[in-house]
């Protein structure tokens, strides 16, 4: 089954105004950043965003006014900009209803959404604030259909009486968003390295949208089976996007682009800016080709990583201090 | 001096690590210093990282606990939740040998950390990022605490907690249903080393570095802090120095 679209066509037809979405990567890496672009430019708006540990994904979309509850754990582009400038705005601002949770308890109720079962118990965020405060008042809660009526429930574990458990609830998941190396057109996906949540984001979602550096073809990929982690039968649509991760960075693929993220960080410190910085690279640019003319050839070929790294590296710096050991 | 304050802290770090320790470590002088510690002091210690990622050793500087530097060449990339598993089975076991570092905006005298906000939790002065998986961390795992050391950080009270430490004192963990035998083991400044006694589990000062006095050190602490044990703390010889600034060569946290 051939599932390949263009990046308009996927966004358009498998995103949709108010769905509870997540998105794969971690902060600064292999975040699905061209389909976060073309949700931008097409509009769409009112998520329950699962934010996991966030970048400038979610940040984008805060930014651009388009997330109406926004679950957290972490959101920054560490190093460029260690709170991410629009979730922090937005929430200094009172312009977003936000809840917090411990990233672990984040990962565990997305496994569990993966497995099917309703809640996960833990042992995290007992004692702490993010027991204490709830972002989103149980009365709130009642309102948004898609969250559960409580952040979390304590009770004793039934096999130990002495033990006190959190039981986090597991999100039901409309669209998950991934970004990968490898993928063939029926949905097949490879991710090298750390896969982050975004095999259980894939396997827990109605619909799961792929962006691949590589679209290779179903026998390809076939060829390793070991090194595939998401089959094709949870996956909606497949889009080839080169660099569709960039500004960050995928392993074997291209580093972070230190220039852009630094621009991101100097735009998010006003909304005048940051809509000026949408304007030059979102609503400015048709499409994600466009996008990639606009930062040019030679800036896109420096983040290519080294073989045998993974990332970019200093050619003569590092690969010459390995040779002279 | 021929050494930066920072260089000490990262020196201090590496000394702390202990024999066949397994590390929580991010990134910034807690990495400088647990790579140092695995190339010099001790070189049976394992990093890990609560991205998933099981013992690495990058050979360059990453600016993230997801980086591509840290991924490279590491023992198994695993995802985040067989990470958490795993920090929760060395706690199930009993195991001694898992520590970690966690950093923050502010922490009080019992070790308690706040990476959310300052002021009110719904409309903050400031917001932060959030706990990422210092929650976890602290709740079960001992800790170092990595703090810049200022008034305004090492305050009396904290009205919102991201990373439990000793709660409000003796006791306090067991009753919110954390583990009683886990909290923070010591603070790291950028004037001195502070460690928790044990009866009252409250901050004391340890050790302070040769360009800081145990004076300076509570004036820049909102609480009073007992300075009758404080040593003075080794600093860095030539070698190194020179070592910490190979790690670090382009001072991405040593210049910080």
């Amino acid at each position: 089954m051939n599932k390949v679209y263009s990046l308009h066509d996927a966004i358009e037809r498998y995103v949709q105004n108010g769905d509870h979405i997540a998105i794969g990567g971690f902060t600064t890496s292999r975040k699905p950043l061209a389909a976060v672009n073309e949700i931008v430019r097409q509009g769409k708006t009112d998520f329950i965003a699962e934010g996991g540990p966030a970048g400038s994904d979610w940040d984008m979309l805060i930014g651009a006014g388009r997330v109406k509850a926004y679950i957290n754990c972490y959101t920054a582009n560490p190093r460029f900009s260690n709170v991410s400038r629009r979730f922090r705005a937005a929430i200094e601002e009172g312009n977003l209803l936000f809840e917090d949770y411990s990233q672990d308890a984040l990962m565990m109720a997305f496994h569990g959404a993966a497995l099917g079962i309703p809640y996960v118990p833990v042992k995290m965020m007992l004692g702490s604030g993010l027991e204490v405060n709830w972002g989103i008042s149980a009365e709130d809660r009642m309102k948004i259909d898609k969250l559960p009526n409580e952040k979390f429930i304590i009770q004793n574990n039934p096999f130990n009486p002495e033990e006190k458990l959190l039981l986090m609830p597991t999100p039901r998941l409309d669209c998950a968003i991934i970004h990968v190396q490898m993928a063939s057109p029926d949905g097949t996906c490879r991710i090298l390295g750390d896969v982050y949540h975004d095999v259980d984001i894939a396997f827990a979602a109605k619909r799961t949208i792929v962006t691949c550096d590589d679209l290779v073809s179903n026998e390809v990929i076939r060829r390793e089976p070991e090194k595939n982690t998401v089959p094709g039968i949870v996956v909606d649509a497949v889009v080839h996007t080169p660099y569709g991760a960039h500004p960050s960075q995928v392993y074997g693929g291209y580093d972070y682009d230190k220039e852009f993220y630094l621009a991101y960080d100097e735009a998010g410190k006003s909304d005048e800016s940051f809509q000026a910085f949408l304007k030059e690279w979102v609503y400015g640019v048709e499409d994600h080709s466009a996008y990639i003319n606009k930062l040019g050839a030679t800036r896109i070929l420096a983040l290519n990583a080294v073989i045998g790294f993974g990332y970019a590296v200093d050619l003569e710096k590092i690969i010459g201090e390995e040779a002279g050991k | 001096m021929n050494y930066s304050k920072t260089e000490m802290q990262a020196y201090t770090i590496a000394r702390m690590i202990q024999k066949d320790q397994v590390v929580i470590v991010g990134t910034g002088l807690p990495l400088v210093g647990a790579i140092m510690a695995k190339r010099v002091f001790q070189p049976s210690c394992t990093l890990v990282v609560e991205s998933g990622l099981m013992d690495f050793n990058p050979i360059e500087m990453p600016r993230s606990v997801s980086d591509l530097r840290s991924m490279s060449h590491c023992g198994v990339t695993c995802p985040p939740y067989r990470y958490l598993g795993f920090q929760a089975n060395e706690l199930i076991q009993d195991s001694q040998r898992l520590i970690g570092f966690i950093g923050g905006a502010a922490v009080d005298r019992y070790g308690n950390v706040s990476a959310t906000c300052i002021g009110d939790y719904h409309r903050p002065k400031i917001r932060f990022p959030g706990s990422g998986g210092a929650n976890g961390i602290a709740s079960f795992v001992n800790t170092i605490i990595m703090m810049q050391h200022q008034k305004r950080r090492f305050v009396e009270a904290m009205p919102y907690i991201t990373s439990p430490g000793w709660l409000q004192g003796p006791g306090s963990r067991q009753v919110a249903g954390l583990p009683a035998n886990r909290g923070p083991m010591a603070v790291v400044s950028d004037l001195g080393v502070m460690k928790f006694d044990e009866q009252t589990k409250e901050m004391y000062l340890a050790g302070y570095y040769p360009f800081t006095t145990p004076k300076c050190v509570q004036d820049n602490t909102s609480f009073h802090l007992d300075v009758s044990c404080a040593k003075v703390l080794p600093e860095p010889d030539e070698e190194a120095i020179h070592l910490l600034r190979q790690i670090d060569p382009t001072g991405i946290f040593l210049n910080e």
